[in-house]
């Protein structure tokens, strides 16, 4: 991808004062359902689907970069997407996310 | 030193004329008494520092079959882990309604939630239906409601039936009668504790007055776990605890620190059934070292188990005449003030420096000191009898302006690593921990390999380990009481 391509790929999603600290939004990027964390004094955007029975994630418990799922507590690493209890065991995609001029910027789908 | 050498010899001959006196009742000759080195500090103690509460508790070997049988750890799952207080979370785990931790010991399981804003409840974790697990061993998170992941019946965080998927299918189910079955739940100093057994006392009389006045003066509820590290250990469960039930092995297994701490004359007490603790003075000499190291050398060799909190600062020189340990006091009520940004000027010198251990039958060690302001968990591994898991959880004052800050995530180690190689463990007391937690496998294998059937203990020094396996074998000698829906609230 040149660099002209991947510029092109971040969406803006929120300005940053949507989302302080310790909360999350659900957002719809290029047909994708992203969750958008500011957890642990950084932002982390990951698929809002959990990979384990479908729920979506965005009600669930976030806590020192991790999210809960609601359902059926399965829980993810906001950084790397990896499952870190059952009853998952796949990960959850996780999307580059970036700040430009007070906008959340996250390419996905 | 000439003195002191003096003084030494002299209540050598005071000790060879104790040895007639009343078991029990001998302490280390020469050296003063933890009451009396905490009597002289510049800023007094409070009164569950300032008062002992020994007792002679007998001294028969006690047994080895406890560590080595695996019939043994049975007959404790079935006996004694159904009914006593186990500390299961902090509260600051679950702070709204809906979030939940999972509690194992053992084969039990219970999920430990919040269902109002003084109102935790903990459900044995499995599906009135098939028994599946609600929740994932090891997990946390906020729940609208608990969901089965086999079938999908459900119950609300109240623990009433939500859902069960074709009710058709089970008209034999009354569904009034489908709550999730909950074992007893008590919150102390910000601690949830929990019990399965429906009969038994609650958790003040099983602590007992004396001990809970020292608890409630500690204010724990207002401290935060700033650090929590993980690791299974290559023993029994028991002896794992007793390596900490005692400053005697200082001397052997941490030389380095007993250039700071009064090992042989650290005080030792008993309160009722279940809770006993030591009071180790630091900042002063071992009595194994008088005459060999100077003030200045316990200054340069002080460990501190919550060093983050100095930040890095250089350790000071003594000044002429002054003691190490008042030096100290007076620099660490400075330093933590600062770097915790707590108001520390009514606590005593005693409290900043000594390390107080107290336990908790079965197995909960808390240590409400400030330099060494930590709780340990030792739990058995359910599968192997010659395991066990154990987890350190260092605490701070909540800060001044109110902010309680995020529990952290918990460290497991493998048991390959060093406690050193925990992130934000002090070095020097990583290392303490490592020397402890070396010896336990040779202390494993020795007991299986030994022609000798009995552990000896020191009337004093051990006590603590005598009145803990005086409390395992009270429960032993009880009848097995597995945890019964029928018997449970709230049915």
């Amino acid at each position: 991808m040149t660099e002209q391509a991947a510029e092109r790929a971040f969406a803006r999603v929120l300005n940053v004062a949507e989302l302080p600290p310790g909360t999350k939004k659900a957002i719809e990027v290029n047909g994708v359902s992203v969750l958008v964390c500011n957890s642990n004094d950084r932002l982390y955007a990951v698929s809002n689907i959990c990979s384990h029975a479908h729920e979506k994630l965005e009600c669930g418990r976030m806590s020192r970069g991790w999210i809960g799922c609601p359902v059926h507590g399965a829980r993810f690493d906001l950084a790397t997407g990896r499952a870190m209890n059952p009853p998952a065991k796949e990960p959850i995609a996780t999307y580059p996310v970036r700040v430009v001029d007070d906008w959340i910027e996250v390419a996905a789908g | 030193m000439a003195v002191e050498a003096k003084e030494l010899k002299g209540a050598q001959k005071a000790t060879e004329k104790g040895a007639l006196s009343q078991k029990g009742e001998a302490r280390c000759p020469g050296a003063p008494s933890t009451q009396e080195i905490i009597a002289a500090d510049k800023v007094a103690a409070p009164k569950w520092v300032r008062s002992e509460s020994y007792e002679f508790l007998g001294d028969e070997d006690i047994s080895t079959d406890r560590y080595i049988e695996p019939a043994f750890a049975k007959e404790e799952f079935d006996k004694l882990w159904t009914r006593t207080w186990q500390f299961a979370c902090r509260e600051e785990n679950i702070p709204q309604i809906g979030d939940y931790q999972v509690y194992d010991v053992g084969p039990y399981s219970f999920i430990i939630t919040r269902v109002g804003p003084k109102d935790i409840r903990a459900y044995f974790n499995a599906c009135l239906h098939r028994g599946t697990k609600l929740r994932a061993s090891g997990s946390e998170g906020c729940a609208s409601e608990f969901q089965c992941s086999f079938h999908g019946w459900s119950w609300n965080i109240d623990g009433t039936s939500k859902n069960v998927v074709c009710e058709w299918d089970f008209p034999h189910v009354d569904r009034k009668k489908l709550s999730l079955p909950q074992a007893k739940v008590e919150v102390l100093g910000g601690f949830v504790f929990i019990n399965m057994d429906p009969a038994a006392p609650s958790l003040a009389e099983y602590l007992g007055p004396q001990f809970k006045a020292h608890f409630d003066a500690w204010k724990l509820e207002e401290r935060y776990v700033y650090l929590h590290v993980s690791k299974r250990l290559p023993c029994n469960w028991k002896l794992a605890i007793e390596a900490f039930l005692e400053s005697y092995h200082v001397i052997h297994t941490h030389p380095q620190v007993a250039v700071s701490n009064a090992d042989a004359n650290t005080q030792y007490d008993v309160y009722g059934e279940h809770v006993n603790r030591f009071i180790s003075p630091l900042g002063v000499l071992s009595p194994h070292l008088y005459g060999k190291h100077t003030e200045q050398d316990i200054l340069d060799q002080f460990t501190l188990g919550d060093g983050g909190a100095l930040g890095g600062s250089s350790k000071p020189t003594l000044s002429e005449g002054g003691s190490a340990r008042q030096v100290m006091a007076d620099m660490f009520r400075g330093m933590f003030e600062k770097a915790t940004n707590t108001d520390l000027s009514a606590v005593s010198d005693s409290e900043l420096l000594d390390c107080f251990s107290y336990t908790i039958f079965p197995n909960f060690f808390v240590f409400p000191g400030i330099s060494l302001p930590m709780i340990y968990r030792f739990r058995p591994d359910p599968k192997d009898h010659r395991k066990c898991l154990y987890e350190v959880l260092f605490m701070r004052p909540v800060p001044l302006d109110g902010k309680r800050p995020d529990p952290v995530e918990p460290v497991h180690l493998r048991d390959d690593q060093s406690f050193k190689e925990a992130a934000g463990m002090d070095p020097g007391f990583g290392a303490i921990l490592d020397q402890d937690t070396d010896n336990l496998f040779l202390q494993q294998e020795g007991l299986e390999a030994s022609a000798k059937h009995g552990l000896t203990l020191g009337n004093y020094q051990e006590v603590r380990v005598r009145h803990f396996e005086n409390a395992v074998e009270k429960y032993l000698a009880m009848d097995p009481k597995r945890p019964d829906i029928e018997r449970l609230p709230p049915r």
